[in-house]
């Protein structure tokens, strides 16, 4: 093993997001029971599962997938990646491939056995061109997947990746492992009908009301899980999810910081838990650098010197949220001393404006939901402040992607999500030649500090060099963060086991009620 | 009677086909190239001719309007891109959801607004008719949104006796459906009680100076069976149209009280199919829905042809 | 806009036992309330009124006080400006948008009401094609279309209205058209042109004004709505709507956000219909069944 290696190990537990939990979680001492079931109200209508269909999944579907599907690895309390169905894994000295052993006598629910081919159809069928299946941007790093016996799966990768084991957790589009045998034999119908080796079976599915799961009697995992079934359903309204969590209809539903009068009732109601998890990442804004008025340097700093972050978060959400600096966030291993973060300074950005001395006016992407509408309009009013006028541009969800991919956008609202690794996130938006590098904005420093990061084992040396990159985007202002990632589920007292919501994935499948 | 059937349905399939045109007029109007929503990241420029090629998005308007009415009209609505559903299917889940509510809605609206109308007929004109036309009319200024979050403040988080949100099909748990239909029901009844009562008020007040009224009067009926067989009967040709046009109004979907109250109906559905630019889905799914209204009207004018005879012979 | 159909059918009421009534207190009352309302709402700008869109970002929710007569809202922005800027939007759009459909709508009626055969089965069967078309994919379309803006909201609304116009005046010509002094103006060999405008209008203008009162409740209400979708008029701007909206998400931190502004549209839409009963049962234009 090279020395990088064995830094890199000594670091291991850094490497992954590093997570505090305000409320003291379900330890697993605690006496599991077995039995009853559960209903989570949830933001979103499910749409499906199949990962040529619906292209990438959102938080809703995160929720379903962990109960239906299994990864490869998963997640600990401590952040760091545990088996699932990999049982060890080893890695090449340069990183650039990684073998997995599988768990041997594991069934999907329709009896079709899981090994390592059954995995290679699943990563073939994501990576071919001919299916221009949107989820095969998340794999563009890994070249290929190899299955040289039934238990042993290797990844041959295109950059060197010294965390792959726990970047490859989260149960999106690419990670759950579906049956080959259901895709091939449903069709049109396997997106709606999913097929996995998780701990729960799906039952019914009414579209736009619920989705039955039914406890997996043959899980590998034996003795789990405890509930005997869980019930998914799309509760839209902010107000009406909360109402029926006090009135008991709902056992955990889905949050936002926004919603914090409720988080704050929730928090002084002794027959209610409030789950929060201080992820890595943050919201961000993207400055089209390629149009006036941001095509100035002058401008884009001063629009950012004039947010007072601990303000608006006083004002959007009683203060709940945590002020941003940096892309990676508290919850990141990234710690920087200095993150170049422009200070909050109205005179400095009203002379930047008047340095700059044409009127500046411009239109900002909203979507239109009233969590978008607030943000847009407090931001209106500081950017109002120091002499700049932003019109509100309301758009709906489906928009603000191909916008932004088209550029036809001034300023777009963005997010970085809670991954346990900055690269795949940081090297996309950042640089040049990326079809996700809003900004449009190319330096070669910036990429060199990127391609060094990613290619670079020892943790010390990839922190210095994220740190630098927080730097000069700071200073150049092309992008900005205003909050970092916290994610809420709030739930009757009486759910236990309730695991942390990384990448704010609410995963019930291993609570149990008390 | 049956010319007269023949010629109202010869009448509908210009408006059906207009419906149509507009349908898809109207989705096509939607900002944001399909190829490029459903592509995502994957929209390099080869990808997205491709895909525009595979979804015949390269075709001039006018044609993939008449190849989509080609297949329409041959029964195929088309599949969602993103769930994979036909448009019956989906239509099928969700139907039964929009039609309870709003049969439930009318029926509470009708509960509330008949008995209202009559006693303000009976005494047109005094304080109690007064009051109660001009708040019947200031129910109609309380939004939906408002009136559906209280009603579940108190209803179901303060007094526990019906659930907040939710759902399920009548044929598996009859009692427990009605429970969750109660509050969205209501909502939307609120806001239907007073187009009712006030429609059946003012058609009362003029059957009640009608001379056979009079006469009824004069013959010493009690005034109860005057106001109940003698003077209701008449306006039932009224409330079928009011009920007509409601039901063929809510059968679009009533999307606020469907989202509030987590209730899988057709509001939901289209307005997801804007939000994800599933054009296959909206246009199918406007396309049966107006059709429906329409078919509805139809049915209203017959009833009305039957209970009213002078109708079937040309107004006027 | 959906409410309005169901008003339609409303204005066939002859209230004969109200025709001999006075005008009454309540009359005054609900004119008066209407006068000051519109008054405030025009004259907004010039009066002495804090900025409606500027935040105090921590005097949130803030009750009410000799700074903030009204409190603030949830942003910080004083209470009572939004309150009064919002009548403006409100009755802004709650005016215009009927009158476009007063105009196109009446007008169509009045001529299909007249000249009858195909035109008429055109102009009924256009409008029944809008009807049948849910409003709010309509709406929510051609705003994602259009953009978003007071014009375009007005717009919307008011094409959304023009059936139950249509509807209202195409009723009453059809009654009217039978009434002696048309028939004796054709009669006399008087134009088209001149029985519509000199003839039939005058007579058709009353109820559909009635109408029109109507109208102007409903879209207000149907603003908010669509306010409450997004779909309303863009932020910062207030409108009713959009505050009740708004107020909704703190109920029971700070009822007053929700129900100041619901309490004005309630009160404001009561005597718009007040008004328009006591007008119509001066005038009573006494139409056939519609």
């Amino acid at each position: 093993m090279t020395k990088i290696a064995a830094a890199a190990r000594k670091h291991a537990p850094i490497f992954l997001a590093a997570v505090f939990a305000v409320l003291p979680l379900a330890e697993p001492a605690q006496a599991q029971k077995s039995g009853g079931s559960i209903t989570v109200g949830q933001e979103l209508e499910i749409a499906g599962f199949d990962p040529l269909k619906v292209g990438v999944y959102d938080t809703s579907t995160f929720t379903a997938a962990a109960a239906i599907f299994d990864t490869l690895t998963t997640l600990d309390e401590k952040g760091e990646a545990a088996p699932k169905l990999a049982v060890s894994w080893t890695h090449s000295d340069d990183y650039m491939s990684w073998t997995f052993k599988l768990r041997e006598g594991v069934k999907f629910h329709d009896g079709t056995p899981f090994n390592a081919q059954a995995f290679k159809e699943n990563f073939d069928r994501q990576k071919d061109p001919a299916n221009k299946c949107r989820c095969a941007f998340y794999i563009t790093n890994v070249k290929e997947v190899l299955a040289p016996d039934e238990y042993t799966l290797v990844y041959k990768l295109t950059d060197p990746s010294v965390n792959l084991p726990a970047v490859i957790t989260i149960q999106s589009q690419n990670n759950a492992i579906h049956s080959p045998t259901a895709w091939k034999t449903k069709g049109d119908d396997y997106n709606r009908n999913p097929v996995g080796t998780g701990p729960y079976v799906l039952k019914s599915w009414t579209a736009g009301d619920r989705m039955v799961l039914e406890k997996n009697p043959s899980y590998w995992d034996k003795g789990r899980p405890y509930l005997d079934r869980i019930i998914l359903k799309p509760l839209p309204d902010a107000q009406s999810r909360f109402a029926s969590l006090q009135s008991g209809e709902a056992d955990i539903i889905w949050d936002d910081e926004n919603d914090a009068d409720n988080i704050m009732k929730a928090q002084k109601d002794s027959k209610l838990t409030v789950h929060t998890y201080k992820g890595s990442g943050a919201q961000v804004y993207a400055f089209n650098t390629k149009v006036a008025p941001f095509d100035d340097v002058r401008v884009r700093q001063a629009l950012v010197m004039a947010i007072d972050r601990p303000k608006m978060s006083q004002a959007i959400t009683n203060g709940l949220s945590r002020p941003a600096s940096n892309p990676y966030g508290d919850g990141s291993w990234v710690k920087c001393k200095d993150d170049g973060a422009l200070p909050f300074d109205v005179e400095k950005a009203k002379a930047l404006i008047k340095e700059y001395g044409k009127p500046v006016e411009f239109k900002m992407l909203v979507t239109a939901t009233p969590r978008g509408r607030m943000v847009g309009q407090v931001l209106q009013q500081f950017w109002k402040r120091v002499g700049a006028n932003m019109e509100i541009e309301q758009v709906d969800q489906a928009t603000i992607p191909s916008r932004a991919f088209t550029r036809q956008f001034q300023m777009t609202p963005w997010r970085i999500v809670d991954l346990a690794d900055p690269d795949p996130q940081m090297y996309a938006n950042f640089r040049s030649g990326s079809p996700l590098a809003l900004a449009g904005f190319s330096n070669p420093e910036l990429d060199r500090l990127l391609d060094h990061a990613r290619v670079t084992a020892d943790i010390g040396q990839r922190t210095e060099d994220y740190c630098a990159i927080s730097r000069l985007i700071n200073k150049e202002a092309i992008w900005f963060w205003t909050f970092q990632n916290t994610y809420y589920a709030l739930s009757s007292a009486k759910l236990k086991g309730f695991p942390k919501m990384y990448n704010g994935v609410i995963d019930v499948s291993r609570t149990w009620l008390e | 009677m049956l010319n007269f059937v023949v010629r109202r349905l010869l009448a509908m399939l210009p408006v059906l086909l207009a419906v149509s045109l507009l349908t898809f007029l109207i989705a096509s109007l939607l900002p944001g190239d399909l190829a490029l929503v459903i592509l995502g990241d994957q929209a390099t420029p080869e990808n997205v001719a491709a895909l525009r090629r595979d979804m015949g998005l390269d075709q001039p308007l006018w044609w993939r309007y008449l190849s989509w009415l080609g297949h329409v009209l041959q029964g195929d609505l088309g599949r969602s891109y993103r769930t994979g559903q036909t448009v019956l299917q989906a239509v099928a889940e969700r139907i039964p959801v929009s039609l309870q509510l709003m049969l439930m809605a009318e029926f509470i609206g009708l509960l509330i607004g008949v008995p209202v109308a009559i006693a303000c007929a009976a005494r047109a004109g005094d304080a109690f008719d007064r009051f109660m036309t001009g708040s019947a009319f200031a129910m109609l200024s309380m939004p939906s949104f408002l009136v559906a979050i209280l009603l579940i403040y108190l209803f179901a988080v303060e007094l526990h006796w019906l659930p907040a949100t939710g759902y399920v099909p009548f044929t598996e748990e009859p009692l427990g459906n009605l429970r969750f239909f109660v509050l969205p029901a209501l909502t939307l009844a609120l806001a239907e009680w007073p187009g009712i009562m006030r429609v059946l008020r003012s058609d009362m007040i003029a059957t009640l100076q009608e001379d056979y009224i009079a006469l009824a009067k004069a013959k010493g009926l009690k005034p109860a069976r005057i106001l109940f067989v003698h003077a209701l009967k008449p306006s039932s040709l009224t409330l079928v149209t009011v009920t007509g046009i409601n039901i063929g109004r809510l059968l679009g979907g009533t999307l606020i009280v469907e989202s509030i109250f987590a209730l899988p109906g057709i509001g939901r559905l289209l307005v997801g199919a804007i939000y994800t630019r599933d054009l296959v889905i909206l246009q199918g799914v406007v396309l049966l829905v107006a059709s429906g209204f329409v078919i509805v009207n139809f049915i209203v004018d017959m009833l009305y042809a039957v209970l009213d005879p002078r109708i079937r012979h040309g107004h006027a | 806009m959906a409410t309005l159909e169901l008003s339609i059918r409303d204005e066939a009421t002859p209230t004969p036992v109200r025709r001999k009534r006075k005008l009454g207190l309540l009359f005054w009352i609900a004119s008066g309330w209407l006068a000051i309302i519109l008054a405030l709402a025009i004259l907004a700008p010039v009066l002495p009124l804090q900025n409606p869109v500027d935040m105090d970002m921590l005097e949130r929710r803030a009750a009410f006080s000799s700074e903030h007569w009204l409190g603030t809202d949830g942003l910080g922005r004083d209470e009572l400006a939004r309150l009064i800027f919002g009548a403006r939007t409100s009755l802004t759009v709650g005016l215009i948008a009927p009158m476009i459909g007063l105009t196109l709508g009446g007008a169509l009626g009045l001529l299909a009401g007249y000249f009858r055969g195909r035109f008429e089965t055109l102009v009924v069967g256009s409008m029944d094609v809008l009807l049948a078309f849910p409003p709010l994919i309509f709406a929510l379309a051609v705003t994602a279309y259009l953009g978003q803006s007071v014009p375009n909201l007005t717009l919307i609304l008011g094409v959304l209205g023009i059936p139950a116009f249509m509807r209202v005046a195409r009723a009453a010509t059809l009654t009217l058209a039978r009434r002696e002094f048309v028939i004796a103006a054709e009669a006399l060999g008087a134009s088209h042109a001149r029985i519509l405008l000199r003839e039939l209008l005058p007579n058709v203008v009353l109820p559909l004004l009635a109408f029109f009162l109507l109208g102007v409740a409903v879209t207000i209400v149907v603003e908010g709505a669509l306010s409450f979708l997004g779909l309303g008029v863009p932020p910062p701007m207030a409108s009713w709507g959009s505050m009740i909206g708004e107020g909704r998400d703190s109920l029971d931190v700070a009822p007053r956000l929700a129900f100041l502004p619901a309490a004005g549209l309630f009160v404001t839409v009561l005597a718009f219909n007040l008004v328009g009963d006591t007008l119509r049962a001066l005038t009573d234009p006494r139409q056939g069944a519609l």
